[in-house]
């Protein structure tokens, strides 16, 4: 039998073909993800009475500053938001990594003969989980979690998926044998995990940290149901104002005129709210492309079983 | 029994790193469980879950449910149905997405659209709404615009989940696909060369090779999403839908009924059961799906 090898480099017709047609199908698909985050750029930058009278469009007639302008309007309320967004997401995910990975460094010790308890332990709320009314209840009630930060901070904090990534990479990509050395040449428990396996799990802990910071972020749920005081408000509860006095106008039609006009500001514009929504959801665009080499390398979920 | 006790102490440095995460999950996720019970009673807020009355039958609020019939019946059917709808079209979208972006020649421009592709993963619901709405306004909606219609997507329900599943496939595929590429990364390529040398097509390769490869992946996968039938991405249907009213019928789902239950802090007694119920359902399809998957192919179950 005469083989042919091909020339890895030069693609046959039928290849080049196949070529075009996959790069056709994944542009288009590309442009279907992005086109929505252009507009959103676009109409925050468009002439709010243009928007108004020719809608939405990716070539307004005319451009303006306005919305932006209208953001940085809130100024102080902006300010404490963005406070309040960034502790919540940085105390958070550091406070989540290290607790999950020295509970995932625990259950992938061999010699443990607690460690098949506690991964039963963090499988079961998998299975059977109280919900959120239930959740809602215990914290406000028992933990005393009404308009408290850690209200924001805890629900977040642990999540049975999370832990089980850091195990599958620790038990896969870092040598059980390195671990052990350490011990034989003296490293204590402690400085074993902090020393050796920490730096090792680096991209695990990339991958893992940027998904939780950006549940932190985007969280809207929890601020909703639990914060009541302005100067605890996170930077995603400035849409859902918004959305609520549209709610509002909507749910009920014949709202008197006195009554809108002394919503005043409520009323959202256009082009003031695409602004908020790039405000809100900026930063975590512009950190993304600096983690996205971790996804795939961090984020192996590999086998889960216990 | 002393084994076990010097096996504890000699791990007791183990058992100090696994106590704060064993606290947290006890109070975030145990303690709840346990609140359950809340259906089975007359819910008083001064006095908390455990401390309220029994309720008289104890079965009283579940008596909620069944009589309130349509209320009960068109949250369940709307969970249950959009579960499978996103079950099914994400997992083929996700399978077939990875595969296509694998079999690029050209690595960087791949790369470039991947990272394009999942962004919108990153954008909150809470905005995610804005956008929608940009798009299908009555008035100022890019496609009423670029049709010259005047459709008034906000006010029918037949349009929202043709509306949903598009969102959701816009928001979750780019990102749903990266775990099913780590998987592609992971193939021998010397199977590939082997298929090639034998003269087998770009398509019997991935339908013998790439498709099998994955299938432990995917069995993982919709394993893990079975314990969540009942459940659903809260965001999607509270904020794209605008929570409005005329929209129920065919987007409430029992999450963003129970959203508005607490929101309203209205009578607990019919979202206590319905919480009850959604537990109980995705623990017994959960127990099902692992029975099944262990018949069938028992190195893919999950317990």
């Amino acid at each position: 039998m005469a083989m042919k090898i091909r020339d890895k480099r030069r693609l046959t017709p039928n290849q080049v073909i196949g070529q075009t047609i996959l790069t056709i199908i994944l542009v288009l698909f590309t442009v279907f993800c992005f086109a929505p985050v252009v507009l959103t750029f676009i109409s925050a930058f468009t002439d709010e009475i243009t928007l108004v009278q020719n809608g939405f469009s990716f070539w307004p007639a005319k451009w303006s500053m306005d919305g932006m302008n209208s953001v940085l309007r809130y100024g102080n309320k902006l300010i404490t938001s963005y406070g309040v967004t960034l502790f919540v997401t940085i105390f958070g995910t550091f406070l989540g990594l290290l607790v999950m990975s020295m509970y995932a460094y625990s259950i992938s010790r061999r010699d443990f003969k607690l460690s098949k308890f506690l991964s039963v332990f963090l499988l079961i709320p998998m299975l059977f989980n109280g919900g959120q009314l239930s959740g809602y209840m215990v914290f406000t009630n028992y933990y005393g979690l009404k308009d408290s930060l850690f209200a924001l901070i805890l629900p977040l904090c642990i999540s049975t998926m999370n832990v089980i990534i850091l195990r599958t990479y620790i038990a896969n990509s870092i040598p059980y044998e390195l671990m052990e050395a350490a011990k034989i040449d003296g490293a204590g428990d402690y400085r074993t995990f902090f020393q050796i396996t920490l730096p090792l799990l680096k991209p695990s802990l990339a991958a893992v940290g940027f998904m939780m910071a950006t549940a932190y972020w985007n969280d809207w749920q929890n601020a909703f149901l639990y914060i009541t005081s302005e100067d605890k408000l996170p930077l995603q509860m400035l849409l859902v104002k918004i959305q609520k006095s549209i709610e509002f106008l909507l749910n009920n039609a014949n709202v008197p005129a006195s009554v809108r006009a002394s919503m005043g500001d409520a009323i959202p514009q256009y082009s003031s709210t695409m602004a908020t929504v790039i405000v809100v959801t900026g930063p975590i665009m512009i950190v993304y492309p600096f983690f996205q080499k971790y996804f795939i390398k961090g984020l192996t979920v590999g086998s889960v079983k216990g | 029994m002393k084994n076990f006790c010097n096996n504890l102490w000699r791990n007791r440095a183990h058992i100090v790193m696994a106590l704060p995460g064993f606290l947290i999950l006890f109070l975030i996720m145990y303690v709840p469980m346990a609140g359950l019970v809340m259906a089975f009673k007359d819910f008083d807020y001064a006095k908390g879950i455990f401390a309220s009355p029994w309720s008289q039958p104890f079965y009283k609020n579940i008596m909620f449910l069944v009589q309130s019939q349509k209320t009960f019946l068109n949250i369940t059917k709307n969970t249950v149905l959009y579960y499978l709808l996103f079950t099914a079209v994400g997992t083929v979208l996700n399978v077939t997405l990875a595969i296509l972006i694998d079999q690029m020649r050209a690595k960087r421009a791949a790369k470039i659209m991947q990272t394009l592709m999942i962004i919108p993963v990153f954008i909150s619901y809470a905005a995610v709404q804005f956008i929608v709405y940009a798009f299908i306004a009555k008035d100022t909606g890019l496609i009423n615009n670029a049709l010259g219609a005047n459709y008034s997507f906000y006010s029918k329900a037949a349009y929202w989940p043709v509306i949903l599943t598009i969102v959701k496939i816009w928001k979750d595929t780019g990102y749903g696909s990266v775990l099913y590429m780590s998987v592609l990364a992971g193939i021998d390529t010397s199977l590939y060369e082997a298929a090639d040398i034998d003269g087998a097509n770009k398509f019997q390769q991935i339908r013998h090779i790439t498709i099998p490869s994955l299938i432990p992946m995917i069995t993982v996968m919709l394993l893990l999403s079975v314990g969540n039938v009942m459940r659903s991405d809260t965001g999607l249907f509270y904020q794209i839908t605008r929570n409005s009213g005329i929209l129920y019928s065919t987007t409430q789902v029992i999450d963003s009924y129970v959203l508005n239950q607490i929101l309203k802090s209205s009578n607990f007694g019919f979202p206590a059961a319905a919480s009850l119920f959604q537990s109980i359902v995705g623990l017994l399809l959960m127990l099902f799906a692992n029975f099944m998957v262990r018949k069938i192919a028992p190195e893919n179950a999950l317990f």
